[in-house]
């Protein structure tokens, strides 16, 4: 193990606490603060995966998760990218994608066989024979995918979500982030800011260079990080990767719990008035051969490795860079004992002339206008290659670290998904943003500024800004204030002054100005890719796409990066296109404008998350929600078997015998109870409902009698059945109505939508959830109601289809009808569903004697099926029109003044012949019933059965069947095809409906 | 080996002033049509007309799920040509359109859906295409990461199984279909806008384009999600359509974990494995009609909470990327494929939701012939215009449609 420093004031760990992990079966001990990798560099370790095509080995590079490089298994989960996941004690991390190890894989003597695999090479190979294909496509599976996830894995910990509302989310706790931050919670609204690392500071956090006279950079960024989390007005979210970006300023992200978090990972979603994006640069990588060898690294990669974790990542070092902060890294590392083979600069001019004399100062040679060509070494660099930029004329030098970059490029991936559409700026080489959506504000970095003063000054200003975006005026209306979001003792704090916080633009003017008298965005660097040929030069890690990959796919007609990246998979592995993300657009327009068509430079498209996210982070705490009736405590405990349907869960059996003979067979001969309280439930009123009624229902709802009971239906306009129910005349324009279960939820916008343009005079409540219904059934039935009401409900005084109100016990106020779903002598009670298990012991206690039982909706299923009564979607389907299900009658033809939704339709489908019909059925022979589903089928599909049981009340198989109308006539024989039957067909009968009770006479006695 | 590359479909060319048949739009169904055009009927001066570049709609959007289990005796036969042709078209193009046969599993999630089930399995079966009803044990022997238990929110009873379908690299069918194409002499004109027909005594005379004119007698607006509104545009005619954004997304890349398409309509949500171990996943639609392709923060938690559920070892993997496309919805759920009816020469295929790409290659064949022959083949009679001026919807979905507030 090698020594680490221990007493840096940058660092990030704390030496003296050990995490004791284990690696491949080894334990490991690391510092608390570690990374997994950083933990595993301490131990020696360099190789740290193989890459996914070639198995080429692939160490640290970036430390912040731009490639797969150090993926590896962690506690089962695959794809852990261990450069930024804190090691913890206990973990268990393995390697994966290797045969052997990642220091021996076997499979490495792939790399030699590139020249079989050019860009796209599985589209043209592999399918000649046919029969070579199944066999190759099982190697390609198991070649491809990286982690193994076992199928029976729990992941363990805890994870949550909160959904903060804010003023303003600052995106990027470096310096600009912070000054914006406080710059708007000065202002004061309410801030939240996120930050992706463990820590506030950003690129100043590791810095030991200057920022003013004595004050180290890490230095000022841990004072402002103390005022940002000493502040009232910011809420912190530190370990907070931003991952998407929505319309209006809804920005996602997730967070990971340290020690005394509740969670382990939690998801967060901010919907905010303003957004600061302040996410600065992630190095463009440099491109030259074995450019991700173990060894080479970027220069933050090298620079916090340091400074940070305490860890020198070599004993001699290579720099080959594109920028200042390269320069500084070399001085900052030469200093902490690392040797500099020499610096090799792609500018030619255009260093900070200070920085260049201290190189000299410590010997360290400095090339300008040369830049890496080769990293040497098969495992590990040895050696490195580096050439002037024409590549006439190379030297090499020993070394075991290359520092490789080849200069910065914003993070515009935030940006991107918020809605800014990007353009190349050449000056900078960025991609900055053309135009930012409302309300978005960018600082720091990532808009080319390198000066430090400049880089906060810019944060103040994005602060103010956005601040202004969310305040409301209190003085003058004036427009820069947003609706309604301010404090509300502010309006009376500044009434007395011509100016409020929203209006007062000193504090924005003073900011302008100082942004405008500090240095501006300095220039970039423009190189991609070193003179190399390519082949072994990667412009994406995790998807080992080679520039020579990319040339292969524009020769041959991928023109656009968003092809190429298609077409070569650069871009689309688990480092979220992090390394190729600017390259790949940047050296598409160079490679094309050699071929004479220049074509603008825009970068690949951008998608959330932009950090890999768990999916158990995206669930969250996931509740599952379902809606439970009054009656559904006292349906458990009588031995209820629940189902869930639609958002309700209802009692299905009451007894393990799913075809319910019991059941029945009580409702027969004796009384059930049915809970029915899930029947939508509505109450309509005003002058216009009944024309509201008209519209939507096909009956005449005028002819309803007082005290009566009309059954109707509701068509689409295609005439076809959507919703079957009862209406009521409670009152002058009055009406209380019943919808299916299905449809409660879109009523009151079905009826809305279908008068929209009338302005008519109506109210609609949505009772559902407010009434609770009992079905009260079976030839006892109105022995029990007798009991426990005083009410005259003989058969004269309450008949069928009859409605009355009273009142049970004084108290409870019960809507009543008669009606006969079941077939049987019945009662449907709608209550408050507070009173529900009131009526419902009352019921049970009155009906003891006459052996009153539950009955749940598979035994009403087949008893309504006995009478043909209907279930929508059961004896329905999409294209089931009203006529179809011989509900015609329920059709009032002349009521055409009120546009019945759906009539036009049903007058047209009157003619025609071809539709289908429902239809009863028996089987012959006294054969079993078909299974619900099956075909009715000659040469071909005629029809299917909806319905059909062996029912017990009439000891025959009996069903209801859709079938071509030709075929509805009584005496029709019926061909059915079950599924799996082969040849085999069963046989039934089209009988007159319905089969139970035919004239009606139970349920209306 | 491979030697210099050449472009796949063709150099580019300058786009002529006439050709004997105009295609609008350069996704699947556009290709497919072409390559058969040329292939089948000789009719090779066709030019394809993309406004950005192949592929960049549905066709590089989809997750490339096949099948042929539909409900209805109209499409089961339509599907499984399509399903069919996979193996043929490898062969024929010369590309690896990478078939991966793995079967789906439907999951059910009640005693109703399993009988819904059953009547779109006995279709299946009736019409020689294999399909079965299977119980939840069966299932999770299929799919052992299946969380079979009764503690979520919807516990499942059984699935269908059909093992013929799979997926598909959607992309090579693309590229595929195009350098197929091209090899006929098609042309594929990409960053190419069309913006009107001319039509002249209720025929179609040519075709006008940010690049000028095209006279031709033949057009065919096959434009995927834009179809609806180009027709309505460009002829006047309006479909009953209506345009939704559907996401999709995909975790990192896994070794072998899901060995079929797995798919559950009460949980929304459908997954399957790609060739490159990334667990593909989608189905959920905007609720409103909009052309945004915008992916929303509701619908990947609501994907996450989904998969928790009855895939809960997914919990352990990482979405990576989520997209948008669009679904060109008909009230049926069954696609609209016309023409040479309004206007002379004018025909129009759309509608296919989320389902065209299992279907492109059949549909391009037939569209061909129509075009060709300039009358419908039987087997795209039953999905005419007419259909809804006739109220008789074709039956595909069981239940009722509701993603807009108007069907
Ligand atoms: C997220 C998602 C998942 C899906 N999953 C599946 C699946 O698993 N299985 C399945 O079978 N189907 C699936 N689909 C559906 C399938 O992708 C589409 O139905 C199909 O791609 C549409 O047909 P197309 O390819 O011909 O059209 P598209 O690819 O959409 O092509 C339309 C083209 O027309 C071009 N265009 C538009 N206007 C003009 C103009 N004026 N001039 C010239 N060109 C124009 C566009 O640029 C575009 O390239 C999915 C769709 C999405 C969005």
């Amino acid at each position: 193990m090698m020594t680490r420093f221990n007493q840096l004031p940058t660092l990030r760990i704390d030496p003296t606490k050990k995490v004791i992990f284990n690696y491949k079966g080894k334990s490991c001990a690391g510092s608390e603060g570690d990374t997994v990798a950083t933990a595993l560099y301490a131990n020696g370790v360099r190789v740290f995966a193989r890459s996914l095509k070639y198995h080429r080995p692939r160490g640290l590079y970036s430390l912040d998760g731009e490639c797969s490089n150090t993926c590896m298994e962690v506690d089962g989960i695959p794809n852990v990218r261990t450069e930024n996941t804190l090691a913890k004690q206990g973990m268990e991390v393995k390697e994966q994608n290797v045969k052997g190890s990642a220091e021996n894989d076997m499979m490495a003597f792939i790399d030699k066989l590139d020249w079989m695999m050019p860009a796209g090479f599985y589209y043209r190979t592999m399918h000649k024979p046919a029969s070579m294909w199944p066999v190759a496509m099982k190697q390609i599976r198991k070649a491809a995918g990286l982690g193994v996830m076992s199928p029976d894995h729990v992941t363990p910990g805890k994870f949550d979500e909160i959904f903060p509302r804010t003023d303003v989310v600052v995106i990027g706790g470096g310096p600009a982030g912070m000054q914006a931050a406080l710059a708007a919670a000065d202002k004061g609204v309410r801030v939240i800011i996120m930050e992706s690392r463990p820590w506030l500071g950003g690129f100043f956090d590791y810095r030991a260079a200057e920022y003013s006279k004595g004050k180290p950079l890490y230095s000022r960024a841990r004072e402002l990080a103390e005022k940002v989390e000493a502040h009232p007005g910011i809420r912190v979210l530190k370990h907070t990767s931003m991952v998407g970006a929505y319309s209006n300023n809804l920005v996602t992200g997730f967070q990971i719990g340290g020690e005394g978090d509740s969670f382990t990972e939690r998801y967060v979603e901010i919907r905010a008035n303003a957004v600061v994006v302040a996410v600065g640069c992630i190095e463009r990588p440099l491109i030259f051969d074995n450019n991700e060898r173990p060894g080479v690294m970027q220069v933050a990669c090298a620079h916090r490795l340091a400074r940070t974790y305490g860890i020198l990542a070599g004993e001699k070092a290579l720099f080959s860079v594109g920028h200042d902060l390269g320069l500084e890294a070399a001085i900052d590392l030469y200093d902490l004992g690392m040797k500099i083979a020499c610096v090799a600069d792609i500018r030619e001019d255009g260093q900070n002339p200070e920085l260049l004399l201290e190189l000299a100062k410590r010997n360290i040679p400095v090339l300008k206008g040369w830049v890496v060509t080769k990293a040497h070494g098969s495992k590990q660099v040895k050696k490195a290659t580096i050439a002037t930029i024409d590549g006439t004329i190379t030297r090499d030098f020993n070394c075991n670290v290359i520092v490789a970059s080849a200069g910065f490029t914003p993070i515009t991936g935030p940006l991107t998904l918020a809605g800014a559409k990007l353009r190349y700026d050449s000056h900078t080489n960025f991609f900055i943003p053309e135009t930012l959506p409302e309300k978005t504000h960018i600082a720091g970095r990532m808009t080319g500024l390198e000066d430090s003063m400049a880089i906060e000054a810019s944060g103040t200003l994005a602060g103010i800004k956005a601040a202004m975006d969310s305040l409301a005026c209190t003085c003058c209306g004036s427009e820069s204030a947003s609706e309604g979001d301010s404090e509300g003792d502010s309006k009376e704090k500044s009434s007395s002054s011509s100016c409020c916080e929203a209006c007062d633009d000193a504090a924005l003017k003073a900011a302008e100005e100082a942004l405008k008298a500090l240095p501006g965005p300095s220039r970039g660097t423009k190189l991609v890719t070193a003179p190399v040929k390519g082949r072994k030069s990667f412009i994406c890690f995790d998807e080992d796409t080679t520039i020579k990959n990319i040339k292969q796919a524009i020769e041959m007609g991928f023109d656009v990066p968003e092809l190429i990246k298609r077409f070569t998979s650069a871009g689309t592995g688990p480092g979220q296109g992090g390394i190729p993300g600017h390259n790949l657009p940047l050296f598409v327009a160079k490679y094309e404008a050699l071929s004479g068509v220049p074509a603008p430079v825009r970068p690949t498209t951008v998608r959330p998350p932009l950090v890999p996210t768990l999916i158990a982070t995206y669930a969250g705490t996931n509740h599952i929600m379902m809606k439970r009736t009054p009656m559904d405590e006292m349906q458990r405990s009588d031995g209820g078997i629940f189902r869930k349907i639609g958002v309700w869960e209802r009692a299905r059996y009451f007894s393990d015998d799913f075809e319910c003979k019991a059941e029945i067979e009580n409702v027969r001969n004796n009384v059930g109870m049915l809970d029915g309280s899930t029947l939508g439930k509505f109450r309509i009123h005003g002058p216009d409902a009944l024309k509201a009624l008209q519209r939507v229902y096909t009956s005449d709802m005028s002819k309803i009698k007082p005290g009566r009971v009309k059954y109707s239906a509701m068509c689409n306009d295609d005439g076809c059945v959507i919703d079957d129910g009862v209406v009521i005349k409670i009152a002058e324009n009055d009406y209380y109505f019943t919808t299916s279960t299905g449809r409660a939820g879109q009523t009151v916008e079905w009826v809305r939508y279908h008068t929209r343009y009338d302005g008519w005079d109506f109210n609609m409540v949505n009772l559902t959830d407010s009434m609770g219904v009992i079905n009260l059934s079976g030839p006892n039935a109105r022995k029990v109601l007798q009991k426990i009401t005083d009410e005259d409900v003989s058969n004269e005084a309450f008949p069928f289809s009859a409605y009355k109100e009273f009142m049970v016990k004084d108290t409870i106020p019960v809507k009543a009808m008669r009606l006969g779903f079941v077939g049987e002598l019945s009662y449907e009670f709608h209550v408050p569903s507070s009173y529900m298990v009131s009526l419902w012991n009352m019921l049970k206690e009155a009906g003891k004697e006459f052996g009153i039982k539950n009955f749940g909706v598979e035994a009403q299923n087949v008893l309504r099926m006995e009478k043909c009564h209907i279930i929508l979607g059961q004896e329905s389907e999409q294209r089931t029109n009203l006529l179809d299900l011989g509900l015609g009658f329920l059709w009032d033809r002349k009521k055409t003044d009120a546009k019945t939704v759906g009539a036009v339709a049903l007058a047209q489908a009157e003619k025609d012949q071809t539709r289908f019909r429902l239809v009863g059925f028996k089987m012959e022979n006294n054969g079993r019933a078909p299974k619900d589903g099956s075909l009715i089928v000659d040469d071909k599909v005629r029809g299917y059965i909806c319905t059909a049981r062996d029912s017990f009340s009439l000891n025959e198989a009996v069903g209801m069947a859709l079938v071509e109308s030709h075929m509805a006539k009584i005496g029709t024989r019926l061909e059915i095809f079950e599924d799996e039957c082969g040849d085999q067909r069963i046989y039934g009968k089209v009988v007159p409906m319905p089969f139970y009770d035919p004239d009606g006479s139970r349920m209306k006695s | 080996m491979f030697g210099k590359y050449k472009p796949m479909w063709g150099e580019k060319t300058q786009l002529k002033s006439s050709y004997d048949a105009v295609i609008i739009g350069g996704g699947l169904h556009s290709l497919a049509t072409a390559y058969y055009l040329a292939k089948e009927h000789g009719i090779t001066d066709v030019a394809i007309i993309e406004k950005n570049y192949i592929g960049f709609g549905g066709a590089g959007r989809n997750t490339a799920i096949v099948r042929a289990n539909q409900r209805t005796q109209y499409n089961v036969p339509l599907y499984k040509e399509a399903l069919d042709l996979w193996p043929v078209l490898t062969k024929e193009l010369d590309y690896n359109l990478m078939f991966n046969n793995c079967g789906n599993l439907n999951l059910m999630h009640s005693e109703a859906a399993m009988k819904a089930a059953r009547m779109t399995i006995c279709t299946a079966q009736y019409h020689g295409v294999e399909s079965h009803l299977i119980d939840a044990k069966e299932a999770k022997e299929l799919v052992p990461a299946l969380n079979i238990s009764e503690d979520i929110t919807f516990p499942i009873h059984g699935a269908m199984f059909h093992p013929p379908g799979g997926i598909v690299r959607h992309d090579a069918v693309v590229w595929g279909l195009a350098r197929g194409a091209s090899k006929y002499g098609v042309e594929i004109h990409q960053q190419t806008e069309a913006t009107a027909i001319n039509t002249r005594n209720g025929k179609v005379v040519s075709v006008e384009t940010d690049r000028g004119t095209i006279n031709t007698s033949k057009v065919l607006i096959s434009a995927g999600g834009y179809s609806a509104s180009l027709i309505n545009k460009m002829m006047g005619i309006r479909l009953p359509v209506s345009v939704l954004t559907i996401q999709a997304m995909v975790t990192q890349p896994l070794k072998p974990l899901l060995n079929h398409v797995v798919s559950s309509g009460a949980y929304h949500c459908y997954a399957n494995q790609t060739l490159k171990g990334e667990i593909a996943t989608g189905a959920h639609m905007d609720q409103w009609p909009n052309y945004t392709t915008q992916t929303t923060a509701h619908y990947i938690k609501h994907q996450a909470e989904a998969l928790s559920e009855f895939l809960p070892c997914l919990r352990g993997v990482r979405f990576m990327r989520i997209w948008g496309g669009l679904a060109d919805m008909t009230p049926d759920m069954a696609p609209i494929m016309d023409g040479n009816d309004q206007v002379e020469g004018f025909f129009f295929n759309c509608g296919w939701g989320y389902f065209g790409f299992k279907s492109c290659s059949a549909a391009g064949k037939h569209m061909a012939e129509f075009m060709a022959n300039g009358e419908a083949p039987n087997i795209l009679k039953p999905f005419n215009l007419k259909r809804y001026e006739e109220h008789k919807l074709m039956g595909e979905t069981a239940a009722l449609v509701t993603y807009t507030p108007d069907n």
